[in-house]
């Protein structure tokens, strides 16, 4: 008994050693080739994993193309990737992106980040990272009270702003499709349903709060537990109530299960949802004919069918063997408003600092994919495009291509 | 929809609810029974369970919703699917039992149960690591029969759960009641030392136990991707923990409890939805599981544990 406890001590201090050696030889090569590091936190175990990783690969182009022309002003830049998705929760986990809030602020090499694309993890996020005073760019996360001056003494405790958007928010994407609803589908009647998540619940929220402006009769509001299976009691409920439409503000976890089963409920409904419910698990995991009819939102322009975009998409499939989605462009964006920023602090052979980019990123006005991208006070996108999608069965594209979103247009914005 | 109608669709929706529960609930009841050991385990068995079923369906030529079979080959492929996945479930069962739960049968204290609870991440894992995150296409092969009561919607597949479910129930209780060996577990359960001296191998018992109820989890799991269209790898903690809950509901250890229970816990939770709000229903159903066992602490059928004297 006593060998075998030595033994294991032994194995144990074996193993730390390696650790810090580990350690020590990653900062040596860090610092030899002049290298800054961006944090990218994505949500890519999980319910929204397939999602992640299109967004992954947008930055990751970006970065890879800036660092094969020699990086910037000699500076490579190096991705690091978080995951804050857990297994236990089957998606994001707001405490797991608060330790990779922790981690990115804590490594001195990280002068930005990415992410997250979950506004349950933006929100958790938000707060130490304006204490670290590191600049973050979301490319999908729409929350509004992270970015909201109402609540930035709970998301930016330091005063200035920190969390960036290169997509509007869901005090746009929610409203906007109320609009939708009201003024080109002529919904009277609706039910709406979250998934009582931070995203989910606020998107619903504002959709609720506009379609009773517009006259939209709202039949009632529930919040679906996204672990659970069944929601054939909650739908049968809403047939009883037999709203013309449904909206749903929420993510996928809950999301392809309720489309599967409102098909089988209340089939000829119109259905709908946010930038949540726009992502290729509606495709593969719901499948045709579940997933007909479906709309969803995405909270920035639609530019991946666009002819002069044409070049980047195939560069994007050559590269990952997926199709890129309007957030793998919103991705590539914020990577190009940080490649931006850091050129424009490291002019002149000078030190980049978090401070000196954050500002750059303020202030900066800069070209991207989706068009000219620039900041309000409070990092909010100043372009406010929210793109309605519906998926109609194509049958001569694979039916998990993200084509079979068919895009409508973009939502009234009163 | 007429008050009646809605009644009678809601109480569709939780007999289907129900009958999973059930046969869950069947699993933790038989393995409580013999070995007053709370197997957090048979949660994921479930789970990896409707994974098999899956592939399956799948080698089978079934996949997606585009595949609909009726008369002999829809029976044939249903009985092959729920034949292969009970066996491998049950198989699964007795691999835990004979890696993890036999080295501390004789460990005092609550160290088997943590074990199960081990196991039961490792099985989460595993699937989560190999299969990935997302949520799979279930493959659906009934034709979209279904007969109108009313407002109420009765279809094929309901009928089918609760055919398979009764059946597999009714199986399980004959077995226990009238076999050698059903009988030879009621003497385990009551008192395995006084068993053991009557000759009944123990350890025989507890790997039949171990098999049944991963091999029923199994046909759950097989039924919950038939029934939602899906599956996925986090599957399993909720329905294990309501299915759980049903078995001490209707008196763990108790075999026609926990099909009791499984009903109950199914009917709460579609009227909940109904007439309260789905957001409340985790809160009723165990509000209601707290109130059960301060009131009646052996459950609603009284509870049948080992002898330990």
């Amino acid at each position: 008994m006593l060998n075998r406890s030595i033994t294991r001590r032994t194995a144990a201090r074996a193993f730390a050693g390696l650790a810090v050696v580990a350690t020590l030889g990653r900062g040596s090569a860090r610092a030899a080739d002049n290298a800054v590091t961006v944090g990218v936190n994505l949500s890519l175990t999980g319910a929204d994993a397939e999602s992640a990783k299109r967004i992954e690969y947008g930055a990751m182009m970006a970065f890879d193309e800036v660092n094969a022309k020699g990086g910037v002003n000699g500076y490579r830049i190096q991705m690091t990737p978080y995951d804050d998705g857990t297994a236990t929760a089957g998606q994001y986990d707001p405490a797991q992106a608060a330790t990779n809030a922790r981690k990115m602020v804590s490594d001195k090499s990280t002068m930005a980040a990415i992410g997250p694309q979950m506004s349950g993890a933006g929100k958790a996020m938000s707060p130490i990272l304006s204490q670290g005073d590191l600049a973050i760019i979301t490319p999908s996360s729409t929350n509004p009270d992270i970015t909201d001056p109402k609540y930035a003494a709970q998301y930016r405790p330091a005063g200035k702003a920190i969390y960036f958007r290169t997509v509007a928010t869901d005090a746009f994407q929610g409203p906007y499709m109320a609009n939708y609803y009201a003024d080109v589908l002529h919904v009277k009647t609706v039910y709406v349903l979250d998934d009582s998540g931070a995203y989910g619940v606020g998107l619903a929220d504002a959709f609720q709060a506009q379609s009773e402006k517009k006259g939209i009769k709202v039949l009632g509001r529930d919040r679906l537990d996204p672990k659970a299976a069944d929601y054939t009691a909650v739908l049968t409920k809403i047939k009883s109530l037999d709203p013309e439409a449904i909206y749903y503000g929420g993510v996928l976890q809950a999301g392809v299960k309720l489309a599967k089963q409102a098909y089988d409920i209340v089939p000829k409904m119109i259905k709908g949802g946010g930038d949540g419910a726009y992502g290729p698990e509606m495709l593969s995991a719901v499948g045709y004919p579940a997933n007909e009819g479906w709309y969803a939102t995405i909270a920035s322009p639609h530019v991946t069918d666009e002819a002069k975009m044409s070049g980047w998409v195939k560069s994007f499939k050559d590269k990952f063997h997926v199709d890129p989605d309007d957030y793998s462009v919103t991705a590539y964006d914020a990577a190009t408003v940080i490649i931006a920023a850091l050129k424009q602090v490291t002019e002149g052979g000078k030190e980049p600092t978090r401070a000196a980019v954050r500002d750059a990123i303020q202030s900066i006005k800069v070209t991207t994919l989706q068009g000219p991208v620039s900041f309000d006070a409070n990092g909010d996108l100043e372009d406010k495009t929210i793109s309605v999608f519906q998926i109609k069965q194509d049958k001569n594209i694979p039916a998990d291509d993200m084509r079979q979103y068919k895009y409508i247009g973009a939502a009234p914005s009163a | 929809m007429a008050l009646s109608d809605l009644l009678l669709q809601q109480t569709i929706n939780g007999l289907s609810l129900g009958a999973m529960y059930a046969l869950l609930a069947l699993g933790f009841t038989l393995v409580y029974g013999i070995l007053e050991l709370i197997n957090f385990s048979h949660f994921n068995v479930f789970m990896v369970g409707s994974f098999i079923g899956l592939w399956t369906l799948q080698l089978m030529g079934i996949n997606g919703q585009a595949v609909v079979m009726t008369g002999l080959p829809l029976i044939g492929v249903m009985m092959t699917a729920l034949v292969v996945t009970m066996v491998l479930s049950g198989g699964l069962g007795v691999l835990i039992e004979r890696l993890s739960l036999r080295p501390l049968r004789d460990v005092k204290g609550p160290a088997p149960m943590i074990t199960t609870i081990g196991v039961s991440y490792v099985l989460f894992n595993i699937v989560l690591l190999t299969v990935g995150a997302d949520s799979k296409n279930y493959p659906n092969p009934l034709p979209p029969v279904q007969f109108a009561i009313g407002d109420a919607v009765l279809r094929l597949r309901e009928i089918l759960i609760w055919v398979i479910a009764v059946l597999l129930m009714l199986g399980l209780h004959l077995f226990v009641q009238r076999s050698r060996m059903g009988k030879a577990m009621r003497a385990t359960a009551q008192d395995p030392e006084a068993a053991r001296m009557m000759g009944v191998e123990v350890d025989r018992v507890i790997v039949i136990a171990f098999f049944l109820g991963s091999a029923l989890a199994g046909a759950g799991g097989l039924i919950f991707g038939l029934y939602y269209n899906f599956t996925s790898f986090i599957i399993g903690f909720n329905a294990g923990l309501r299915a759980f809950t049903a078995a001490v509901l209707g008196g763990i250890g108790n075999v026609p409890g926990a099909m009791l229970g499984g009903v109950i816990i199914g009917l709460i939770e579609a009227m909940g939805a109904q007439f309260i709000a789905s957001a409340w229903t985790d809160v009723i159903i165990f509000s209601i599981l707290v109130l059960v066992l301060v009131f009646r602490p052996a459950g609603l059928l009284g509870r049948v544990a080992p002898n330990k004297s």
